[in-house]
């Protein structure tokens, strides 16, 4: 809340509290004049019969005598007017039909009075004292009734009886209103004493509601104070540290219960006492002495303010080392300084031993990064040998590249040589030489099939090999792969089986190496399986997230061992070494079966037992990304047509 | 200075609470019967008595004595009648009033039953401070009789001649000092004017125990 919201809701606060007073003091008047009214109307009933039976008790009829009417009416009538007007007073003082009801009364009062005593004029006055005694309300307002009970009075009289009224057998239908117009007249002054009653008491609730808000200021300053002051001493006590308050002449003024416990001195005997003195030893006291009494003169802070470290004198006489800060208060009334000390002897201790610590540590330290130093040499050096082992790899597969690009020229010129001697030697009719013409071709081709494999090899590991990325359909590429593998799964007269074909429509990646992938891993199940099944299974599964397809290969075959499956896919390596020699192949199919699922962000492995089949499943993602394809790029995989 | 303030007794809300209804009823009926006490208390003050019958010539066998050359007056009065007393007040006034001040009798009833000097009440040392007046006890009321006069206050005023000029009361009301038409009329006779009534109503105590209440 901002100043002016506040000081607009203070005064807003004073107004409504200046309008409460108001109402009360008003309601205040108003009950009190009620209670008046109630005595006064027991009294005026009273007077009047005592009235009544004085001057007139008896009416006379010749010789006979009986109680006067005027008694009755005194005591009837003026019960009538008197007791509800005084009943209301007494139980519902302040309310508005009370004053009313207390006019009229009062009015009526006056008229039964004024023919209680023959219709004297002085009795007369007691209707202009009733109107002013009503003004003591404050409440003009019940000057209305009341004047209207006194015109309707002369009114009525003034129709029925007017000699009673004016003295005269016929008056003026108006004469009532000469009588009024005295009344009113009086009424004009009530009614600006009234007015002026009535500002006056709204100034005198302003100005007590402002004194209020004066004396509430106060107070809550007061008890600001207060708590100030409790809170303060409250942190004095429970303090850790020795907070002393001097007074001008260094003398102490407080002494908190750290400093007791510090010094041996309870607080009284502390207070009243010159804390150089009492405290510190000879040789700095006059320190301190200058210093406070430096800054009283000149203003100049000294020592004050800064940390010091003395010897302080304990009531035992043991000296303790101490931390003292002296920091000097302005308050209302003078200057003070406050002392803020703490024992410092296990401080020094401890920084003593720290002190060893941290040479010993600076020791082992220097050990440290002399080592660091020697490891990040050796770190260097494994750094260039690794860089030279991959410049090296990576010759070599250029090299290996270079050399099967070189080799599969002449080798496919055998080959193709070696058939068109043998049309020519079935064509010429010489038989004997055909068998020795199948045995060169077969070489060829099997050396053809070795150079490929390590030609695609030695691709993956220079980083040459490439994706050629397009969308293709799954079954159509598995349908076409079952008629190229059929002559080698019925060599061997095995049966092959193909599930899940079509439950992946189709894959964005590299159709060619998913082909060679799945034709590899056939080829392998055909060879090494006899009177058996093959099954190949297609499902679509989800892999951290990727949408990714499976293809798994499984045989009845003969199976591997554990630490056969371990190293299946390190190229040139079969089961054992039987295998070549049994079944044939180079090496190389699942290696390379490996690397272009590397390649394609896939992954392959094998399930295996000796003697009872295998079962290699080849995942792949459904859609190899653009950022599939820069990351292999970035591992050195390129990607492209 | 404040501009407005909600008096206490309506900050709890408009409506009248339950009781201001009985408080409404018990009002009217206190107001009206307070009206009706004093209406009879009016009524009662204002009703005169028995007029005179009182004889238009000085009556002859009265033991009064007319002043020569000088106007009579005669006012019947009973002792004990507190309503004389304004009666006898107006007198007062009447007489210091007059530039011809008439030969004054002002009679007391004092019935037989009663002891001597009962009749000496303070309305009879009130009218015997009137100046130039005869204080009579009328014993039985013999005097009123001969003047025919039925009620306490009669006044009567003869001319010089034993002419009956005026017969009625000097009071507007019963008890009741101040202006009225008996006391004007007195006045203007003796003045030798015009009055504007010769007869007024008597308010007072009856002379005889008639009817006439008092």
């Amino acid at each position: 809340m901002s100043a002016d919201q506040s000081s607009l809701a203070l005064e807003a606060s004073t107004r409504s509290r200046a309008c409460e007073l108001f109402a009360e003091a008003q309601h205040d008047i108003h009950r009190r004049t009620d209670r008046l009214f109630a005595g006064l109307m027991a009294f005026q009933w009273l007077m009047g019969i005592v009235f009544a039976l004085w001057v007139s008790p008896l009416a006379w009829d010749g010789p006979v005598s009986r109680t006067h009417l005027h008694v009755w009416a005194a005591i009837i009538v003026g019960g009538i007017i008197s007791l509800f007007p005084a009943l209301l007073g007494l139980v519902r003082p302040g309310l508005p039909s009370t004053r009313y009801v207390i006019a009229v009364a009062q009015m009526l009062m006056g008229a039964l009075l004024i023919h209680l005593t023959g219709g004297r004029i002085e009795t007369h006055f007691h209707v202009f004292g009733s109107l002013a005694f009503l003004a003591f309300y404050r409440d003009w307002r019940v000057l209305i009734p009341a004047t209207v009970v006194v015109a309707l009075d002369h009114l009525l009289r003034g129709i029925f009886w007017p000699e009673s009224v004016y003295g005269v057998v016929v008056a003026s239908h108006w004469r009532w209103l000469e009588h009024a117009a005295w009344v009113l007249f009086e009424d004009v002054f009530l009614f600006v004493a009234c007015r002026r009653s009535i500002a006056e008491m709204k100034y005198t609730a302003e100005r007590t509601a402002a004194l209020e808000r004066e004396v509430c200021t106060r107070q809550e300053a007061e008890n600001d104070a207060r708590q100030a002051r409790a809170r303060n001493d409250a942190i004095l006590d429970v303090a850790l540290d020795c907070v002393i308050l001097m007074d001008e002449s260094g003398r102490i003024a407080q002494f908190n219960p750290a400093a007791e416990l510090t010094f041996g001195h309870s607080a009284a005997e502390a207070v009243g006492t010159e804390l150089a003195v009492w405290l510190l030893p000879a040789d700095t006291r006059e320190t301190l002495r200058g210093a406070l009494a430096g800054y009283l003169t000149t203003g100049d802070m000294g020592i004050l303010n800064r940390r010091l470290e003395l010897t302080a004198i304990r009531k035992s006489g043991v000296a303790v080392p101490i931390e003292i800060a002296v920091a000097p208060i302005s308050t209302d009334r003078a200057k003070m300084f406050a002392a803020y000390v703490r024992d410092i002897t296990e401080r020094t201790r401890i920084e003593r031993e720290l002190a060893s610590y941290t040479q010993v540590l600076e020791d082992a330290h220097d050990t440290q990064r002399k080592d660091a130093e020697r490891l990040a040499a050796l770190v260097s050096q494994l750094r260039l040998t690794q860089q030279q082992a991959e410049k090296a790899t990576r010759a070599k597969s250029e090299f290996l590249a270079s050399m099967s690009h070189e080799l599969r020229t002449p080798l496919n010129a055998i080959i193709l040589y070696s058939e068109l001697l043998q049309e020519v030697a079935e064509d010429e009719g010489h038989p004997s030489s055909i068998g020795d013409l199948q045995r060169i071709q077969s070489a060829g081709k099997h050396l053809l099939d070795l150079i490929n494999g390590i030609l695609d090899l030695s691709k993956i590991e220079a980083g040459k090999m490439l994706l050629s990325l397009e969308t293709f359909q799954v079954e159509t590429m598995i349908n076409s792969l079952v008629d190229t593998v059929s002559p080698l799964v019925e060599k061997n007269r095995n049966t092959l089986t193909v599930r899940g074909g079509d439950t992946v429509p189709s894959m964005y990646g590299d159709v060619t190496k998913t082909r060679q992938i799945l034709l590899n891993l056939l080829s392998n199940a055909s060879k090494f399986t006899r009177d058996g099944t093959i099954t190949v299974d297609v499902r679509r599964c989800v892999v951290d997230g990727i949408d990714s397809v499976e293809f798994s290969v499984t045989d009845t075959g003969v199976g591997m061992t554990l630490e056969q499956t371990q190293k299946v896919f390190d190229p040139f390596t079969q089961a054992d070494v039987t295998t070549t020699r049994k079944y044939g192949g180079t090496g190389l199919g699942l290696a390379i079966v490996s690397r272009f699922c590397d390649l394609m962000g896939g992954s392959v492995w094998v399930d295996s037992r000796l003697g009872e089949g295998s079962r290699f499943v080849v995942r792949l993602p459904i859609t190899i990304t653009e950022v599939a394809s820069e990351s292999m790029a970035a591992a050195g995989v390129p990607t492209g047509e | 200075m404040l501009e407005s303030v909600t008096p206490l007794h309506i900050s709890s809300g408009r409506r009248a609470p339950k009781g201001s209804v009985w408080l409404w009823a018990v009002g009217v009926v206190w107001l009206v019967g307070a009206v009706a006490g004093l209406w009879v208390l009016w009524a009662y003050e204002n009703k005169p008595g028995e007029s005179a019958s009182s004889p238009k010539r000085w009556p002859t066998e009265t033991r009064l004595a007319r002043s020569p050359g000088q106007p009579t007056l005669v006012l019947l009065a009973h002792p004990q009648c507190t309503c004389t007393r304004a009666s006898l007040a107006e007198l007062a006034e009447v007489l210091g009033r007059s530039r011809t001040p008439p030969k004054t009798y002002v009679l007391f009833l004092k019935p037989s039953q009663f002891f001597d000097g009962w009749e000496k009440t303070d309305l009879w040392r009130t009218a015997s401070a009137l100046p130039n007046a005869t204080i009579v006890r009328d014993d039985d009321g013999l005097e009123a009789g001969r003047f025919g006069a039925m009620t306490s206050g009669q006044t009567l005023l003869y001319d010089a001649d034993g002419t009956l000029l005026f017969s009625g009361g000097i009071t507007g009301a019963r008890g009741h000092a101040g202006d009225n038409a008996g006391r004007a009329a007195l006045i203007a006779l003796l003045d030798h004017k015009t009055p504007a009534h010769r007869a007024t109503s008597v308010f007072g105590c009856s002379l005889f125990g008639r009817r006439t209440e008092s």
